[in-house]
């Protein structure tokens, strides 16, 4: 109580609280860094970005087919390009998670 | 029986005031009623906890709080602080799908004929919001970095003739990530209810079957009490996913050529 109207004392108290708090709140951002991504998050994003590009390159092949006339090849090779694009969503989403920790 | 323990029942839509122009359906259905409630109990809720705008917090104050520093610091950490002018986005896009996916867990709710409703499990919902993300990509892109916006399809340090088979590819990975978007939201939220009330049903008709039915029933109630925790944490986990792509496909258009 008595060193409460010291003011030395109050700010050391102070700094010492400040510097408390800040190890505190690191503490749990190292904590929270580890916890946000979990398995499932991860698997389902990685299945719906394949899923996805396979998904866009066909729709874009089969409307080339109907604008164009080009059936059967624009299926084909959107089906192809879009596996490829969906290997890189996943190459891309890997990378992404390994450098933030993010999903 | 089998109308009772159809597990896409829950799925159907129902006009609740009839509407039509010119011959399109624009009828006001409980999807758009549970969007609605949504929409209302987020500003609502934020409206009242944030009345008293005191200096220390009360609970429902420093829930909305948190929801603002949670949004904040997800935009921060993906797209730095340029990206703080989205954040009325993010924050609207966040909480409206998160508040629609937890109305979803109630099985009784006070709308027309008292059952719940998900309307994150539509896909044409989840594809919308999917295409007004990227459709803000896009036009802030252009607006922002003119033709420069256009060189995420022509990676850096690769020889000119590989363009021909490059470009398409980024082409359509770009294109994916609308229906990425959308259908992960929409397949998580589907498959969940759908699983929530098949096993549901099963409590049902092993209760009907007598003695040793009702002992067997047990164990699809513990699976549901535990589907049921699962389903809460793909709620929030689903909305946060939706919101962090969000933010890190407008971190593409804030600084292109940055992957």
């Amino acid at each position: 109580m008595s060193n409460r109207d010291d003011p030395t004392q109050n700010a050391s108290d102070r700094d010492d609280f400040e510097r408390r708090l800040a190890a505190k709140l690191e503490k749990r951002r190292a904590e929270q860094a580890e916890r946000a991504p979990t398995n499932w998050s991860q698997g389902v994003r990685y299945g719906s970005e394949f899923a996805g590009g396979v998904l866009a390159g066909a729709g874009l092949g089969y409307l080339a087919d109907q604008v164009f006339g080009w059936t059967p090849w624009g299926l084909l090779i959107g089906v192809l390009v879009g596996f490829a694009a969906g290997t890189l969503n996943v190459v891309r989403a890997a990378s992404n998670m390994n450098r933030d920790g993010s999903p | 029986m089998a109308e009772a323990t159809n597990p896409i029942k829950q799925f159907e839509i129902h006009p609740i005031a009839p509407f039509n122009i010119g011959g399109v359906d624009l009828s006001f259905t409980n999807s758009s009623y549970f969007m609605v409630a949504s929409a209302l109990l987020v500003a609502g809720l934020l409206w009242l906890s944030m009345s008293k705008r005191a200096l220390v917090p009360g609970r429902a104050q420093s829930v909305a709080e948190m929801t603002y520093e949670f949004v904040a610091g997800m935009i921060r950490s993906t797209t730095g602080d340029a990206g703080l002018k989205f954040f009325p986005f993010v924050f609207t896009l966040f909480t409206f799908i998160l508040m629609g996916n937890l109305l979803g867990m109630m099985p009784y709710f006070p709308a027309p004929e008292f059952h719940g409703f998900t309307f994150t499990s539509h896909i044409i919902v989840t594809f919308a919001m999917a295409l007004l993300v990227m459709g803000i990509v896009v036009g802030y892109g252009v607006f922002k970095n003119g033709l420069k916006f256009f060189s995420i399809f022509f990676p850096a340090g690769v020889p000119w003739p590989l363009y021909i088979l490059l470009t398409p590819i980024e082409l359509i990975s770009f294109l994916s990530r609308p229906v990425t978007l959308g259908v992960r939201l929409f397949a998580n939220m589907l498959a969940g209810h759908i699983l929530l009330k098949v096993f549901a049903s099963f409590i049902v008709m092993l209760g009907s079957a007598g003695a040793l039915g009702v002992l067997g029933a047990v164990a699809p109630l513990i699976m549901v009490v535990a589907l049921t925790a699962l389903e809460f944490l793909v709620a929030f986990l689903q909305a946060y996913v939706f919101a962090v792509l969000t933010c890190i496909y407008l971190s593409d258009a804030l600084h292109p050529g940055h992957h």
